[in-house]
């Protein structure tokens, strides 16, 4: 495949990064297997003891794992929603974050459901999903839509990667492997006009469909919760509530992976301002429309007072419950971010992405929050003896498996680096298509004027 | 049947402590109690059932012991069987077409219910006497009016049956886990006594009620019990599984109709997706 | 060892509430249809049925005692019968009978209690009184419709049952529930090997490790006519059980036609207003036969004070 002359200075920039690994970075790698090893050793003591060994009892049956699984579906629509949306708009300056953000999405759909499964009392009998399966249980609108979703978006990575794919088989790699694959994988891709046309007929179909498919995927995790007659889960607005929150969330993951991999890998002249901006100024948006949900669902709930409601309310206010994390995730974490990205004065790439950090990390204790204080409060509250069967801790080996599972999605987004380039190479020809695209159109519009015209001009000539 | 249980115990108690009196000094052995009943089943069967219970901290039944079974015939004691009690300190003897059972004159057979005690357990005897009686239960209308009707006869030492009066039947309709009492009446002299049949209970699926009288733990008769069965209940309604909900089986159509359009909308662009990928792999 | 033994008195244990149960007069031909034959033991038992006859069987096929459905079977309902629960609340004083004995039944851990005895205040300036609650089997099963393989179902005769054999533990049951009925097996509950034949959901036991659990109405009983464990364990007649389509209830001792009990007493539903039409009915707290203090009595102070602590008010 033929390359122009930026795309091959950026494969030439790429490639050594692909293909050896820094001391520190070999450092780092180490830190993050010490973490996925100690999950694995969670995983393996849950296994062999049962679920006791976790935090979670009759009354607080979904603990930090259920938490951690919205969390990760949450941040999945970075790629989803940005890159399909930026995609389909042909937003120009898409190009350098578009593979981030759909890697993005991909191993946060592989590691979310995880926790599903360590939720899970009876691993072995997974197959009764498929064997017994109801329709009407929303867990069987949760497997087929994040199945669905995370094939879909492979296929979006994939194609959008078909590219890079081409010109990194036409690299002369060392290793076999990587030839063999990269062979594989490109798909005898030359950039011919054909080829790029049906790429972009693809491209386009997929990046319209996953969005609906995003926002359907999240609404079905919303319903999990908002299907039960639990106060603080049984609302209207939960699904779109929930996809609201994503976004945010996936946005604001997605503006973090940015900032790292530019220090990381000295993309500034790829990762601009520009992108940090424009990001933020998304991030600002979603954050208000989340904040204004927040504020309907909870005013709602207020004004109402229902019992169940309040008492739920109750929790979330008491400085000596969640008062403070509440205030921290709902309020904080959503000022903060609008705020500093809407005073043009504050808003660089530091700071935008530092309350980038403040909103994940501010949602991800919603999450938490939305998960156990409502577990805590049961139409009919248990009257056990047992404390830990009324208030909900978790245990050293459920922090284990969620710092592994934070660590995972680093070193799997590490183990994807050194696999594609991080940045898209290969610009596509779509932005030249579409002028052309405009031109075809344009001419097509007034030849059809044109001939209006004479048949106008032959009608009078009749007339007379 | 607990002031029967209560009746008992005091007899019981009674006995126990007339038979004790010699034994008192040797009081590290435990009161034995012996409680004994007459039933007369549907069948026609009778029964004689024996308990035979150990004072602990409070009376619980005692197993595995030999129970002696006496009538009494004149002064002599005639021995018809030796049972072991069950775990439920229960034995039982049958007492129909047993030919070594004999009436008195007056037409009552008295046993006597003997357990002789061991190392551990005090002796402990009981005496019964009833009068054999029976109750013949039918169903009959009169223009729209549907009644049931029991009369109680007894047999007497002549094998002659007479028509036992004043005697209290309770009427039953018979449940899955209990017998339902809906009237009590006194037979007349004629030892017949008639109720009305209580249409509005529910039967069946055909409207089938199983009806029970009895002469329930009568000091003369003991338990009898009659039984019979009539179409005359409310008929109910066949319980039918249902197919389609939430709740069932199988999801409602709505849904599964929105789920295979949804799905395949979505399966058949990623299908045209990888079409377009062969297309490319066939346009190099 | 130490499993071994325990395997052994539970052995011992259903050995002996069979023959109880079956010397007890009132019940059906158990002995008519002992269950699947296993080796004769050779040793027979004499063993009274509830017609006072007597029956010789040979010990091996009295234990297990319960014969419950299995398998499809198990699924489908006891056919015609709709099973209803009524319970009394003017009755109650927290005896505490109908959980020992649940827990007997269903070989359960002294902390795991499938019937409950709440402490229920509706407001602050209302009466204490205790409320006795198993699974309220309801005939709009939030549990059932959300449950993804179907392992917790409704049957014909009214019964909500878990089949842990299919159960594969997500515990969305346990959240749907506004009833908090659900217990979970947290724990390996060491009942013996996993594909246990003995095993039914009627009987819900051996229990098996990361499945959910709950309140059965011992179905396994009533198809031998016989009353649920709690219901014959109440000293206080507190729970009535029946068959809504013949309409008769009984509490072992006085039976009633189920409407006229609902109609005179006032029978309410708990929580009606959410719509899962339960099972159960309760019967108000009037005229109470004792003061709701007597049934701090059967509790450890320690506990008593945790149940003064944590009174319910009610919604």
């Amino acid at each position: 495949m033929e390359l122009d002359a930026k795309a091959t200075r950026a494969l030439n920039y790429f490639i050594p990064q692909m293909v050896s690994i820094s001391k520190s970075g070999m450092v780092q790698v180490g830190i993050l297997l010490v973490f996925i090893l100690g999950g694995l050793y969670a995983l393996v003591v849950q296994i062999v003891e049962g679920h006791i060994v976790t935090g979670m009892r009759d009354n607080v049956v979904w603990g930090l794992y259920i938490a951690n699984f919205i969390f990760f579906i949450g941040i999945s629509y970075a790629g989803a929603l940005i890159s399909g949306i930026l995609h389909l708009l042909r937003v120009e300056w898409r190009h350098p974050i578009i593979r981030i953000a759909e890697i993005i999405t991909i191993i946060s759909t592989i590691i979310g459901p995880a926790y599903i499964l360590l939720c899970m009392g009876r691993l072995d009998r997974l197959h009764h999903l498929a064997l017994y399966g109801r329709i009407q249980s929303p867990i069987i609108w949760d497997v087929l839509a994040i199945s669905t979703y995370l094939i879909g978006s492979i296929i979006f990575l994939y194609l959008a990667s078909i590219r890079d794919l081409a010109a990194l088989r036409d690299y002369p790699f060392k290793q076999k492997w990587r030839k063999k694959l990269y062979r594989f994988l490109a798909i005898s891709f030359n950039g011919n006009a054909k080829q790029n046309r049906f790429l972009e007929r693809g491209l386009t179909i997929m990046s319209a469909i996953i969005i609906p498919l995003a926002v359907l995927v999240h609404s079905v995790l919303a319903w999990i919760f908002g299907m039960t007659l639990r106060p603080g889960w049984h609302s209207t607005i939960f699904a779109p509530y929930f996809v609201v929150a994503a976004v945010f969330s996936g946005t604001g993951v997605l503006i973090i992976a940015l900032w790292v991999f530019r220090k990381y890998y000295h993309l500034e002249s790829y990762i601009t301002k520009i992108h940090f901006n424009y990001l933020g100024i998304i991030l600002m948006i979603l954050g208000a429309l989340y904040g204004y949900f927040t504020f309907s669902e909870y005013l709602t709930s207020w004004y109402g007072s229902e019992t169940w409601d309040m008492e739920v309310l109750y929790k979330l206010f008491d400085p000596h419950e969640y008062w403070w994390w509440f205030f921290f995730s709902a309020i904080l974490g959503v000022a903060l971010p609008v705020l500093v990205i809407l005073i043009p004065k504050f808003r660089n790439i530091n700071s935008i992405t530092a309350v980038s950090v403040i909103a994940v990390f501010a949602l991800w204790v919603k999450r938490y929050l939305i998960i156990i204080p409502t577990l805590e409060t049961p139409l009919l509250p248990l009257q056990d003896l047992r404390p830990e069967y009324i208030h909900y801790t978790p245990t050293i080996i459920e922090w284990l498996l969620t710092f592994a599972g934070v660590a995972l999605f680093c070193f799997l987004f590490f183990l994807f680096s050194k696999f594609l380039p991080i940045v898209s190479v290969v610009k596509g020809e779509e932005g030249t298509n579409y002028a052309e695209l405009r031109k075809k159109v344009m001419q097509r519009v007034l030849k059809r004027k044109i001939k209006e015209e004479k048949r106008k001009a032959s009608q009078k000539l009749q007339h007379i | 049947m607990k002031n029967v249980m209560k009746y008992m115990l005091i007899i019981s108690l009674a006995t126990a402590i007339t038979a004790g009196k010699g034994l008192a000094q040797k009081a590290v052995r435990k009161t034995a109690r012996v409680q004994v009943e007459y039933f007369k089943g549907p069948d026609k069967t009778e029964n004689l059932v024996a308990t035979l219970i150990v004072k602990e901290k409070r009376y619980v039944p005692f197993g595995e012991a030999m129970l002696y079974f006496y009538c009494l015939n004149d002064t002599a004691r005639i021995l018809l069987d030796k049972i072991k009690t069950n775990d439920a300190g229960k034995a039982v003897l049958t007492v129909s077409n047993n030919p070594k059972i004999t009436k008195d004159p007056e037409g009552k057979i008295t046993f006597i219910v003997e357990y002789k005690g061991s190392s551990a357990v005090k002796a402990a005897q009981r005496k019964m006497a009833i009068r054999q009686g029976d109750l013949e239960l039918s169903f009959f209308q009169k223009d729209s009016t549907k009644s049931i009707e029991v009369s109680a006869t007894e047999t007497g030492a002549d094998n002659q049956r007479t028509p036992i009066a004043k005697v209290n039947i309770l009427f039953y309709v018979q449940g899955t886990f209990s017998l339902y009492n809906f009237a009590k009446e006194k037979t007349d002299e004629n030892g017949i006594v008639q109720v009305a049949f209580p249409v509005d209970m529910p039967g069946d699926t055909t409207g089938v009620l199983t009806i029970v009288a009895k002469i329930e733990e009568n000091r003369t008769y003991g338990t009898i019990e009659a039984k019979g069965e009539i179409n005359w209940g409310k008929p109910i309604q066949p319980v039918k599984e249902k197919k389609r909900g939430l709740g069932d089986t199988d999801a409602p159509l709505w849904m599964v109709y929105t789920l295979i359009v949804l799905l395949s909308a979505v399966w058949f662009h990623y299908l045209y997706v990888v079409y377009m990928m062969i297309k490319i792999k066939l346009a190099r | 060892m130490e499993k071994g033994k325990k395997k052994q008195s539970r052995r011992k244990f259903f050995f002996k509430t069979a023959t109880a149960a079956i010397g007890a007069i009132g019940g059906a031909g158990l002995i008519a249809q002992s269950c699947e034959t296993k080796k004769e033991s050779g040793e027979t038992m004499t063993l009274l049925s509830p017609d006072g006859k007597l029956v010789e069987v040979d010990k091996a096929n009295v234990a297990p005692a319960r014969m419950p459905a299995h398998g499809k079977n198990a699924r489908k309902g006891i056919p015609n019968k709709k099973f209803v629960m009524v319970i009394d609340l003017a009755r109650c004083r927290n005896a505490r009978k109908c959980v020992s004995n649940c827990q007997k039944m269903h070989q359960l851990e002294p902390e795991d209690e499938w019937i409950k005895v709440f402490l229920m205040q509706d407001s602050d300036d209302t009466a204490p009184y205790w409320f006795p609650k198993p699974c309220f089997h309801c005939n709009q099963p939030p549990c059932v419709k959300v449950c993804p393989v179907g392992a917790t179902y409704k049957r014909t005769d009214g019964l909500v049952l878990v089949d842990n054999e299919r159960c594969i533990g997500c515990k969305f049951c346990m959240t749907a529930c506004p009833y908090s009925s659900r217990v979970f097996q947290w724990k390996d509950p060491g009942q013996g090997k996993e594909d246990d034949e003995n095993y039914s959901p009627e009987t819900s036991v051996p229990h098996k490790v990361g499945t959910v659990g709950k309140c059965d109405f011992c179905p396994d009983m009533a198809r031998m006519g016989k009353l649920p464990t709690c219901v014959t364990g109440c000293p206080n007649g507190v729970i009535f059980f029946g068959d809504k389509n013949e309409d008769i209830v009984t509490n072992g001792t006085e039976s009633f036609r189920f409407s006229e009990l609902i109609y005179d007493r006032a029978g309410y539903h708990f929580m009606a207003e959410l719509g899962t039409e339960p099972n159960v009915y309760y019967l108000p707290p009037v005229d109470r036969l004792f003061d709701y203090k007597k049934g701090f009595k059967t509790l450890t102070p320690e506990q008593a004070e945790f149940y003064k602590k944590s009174i319910v008010h009610k919604h």
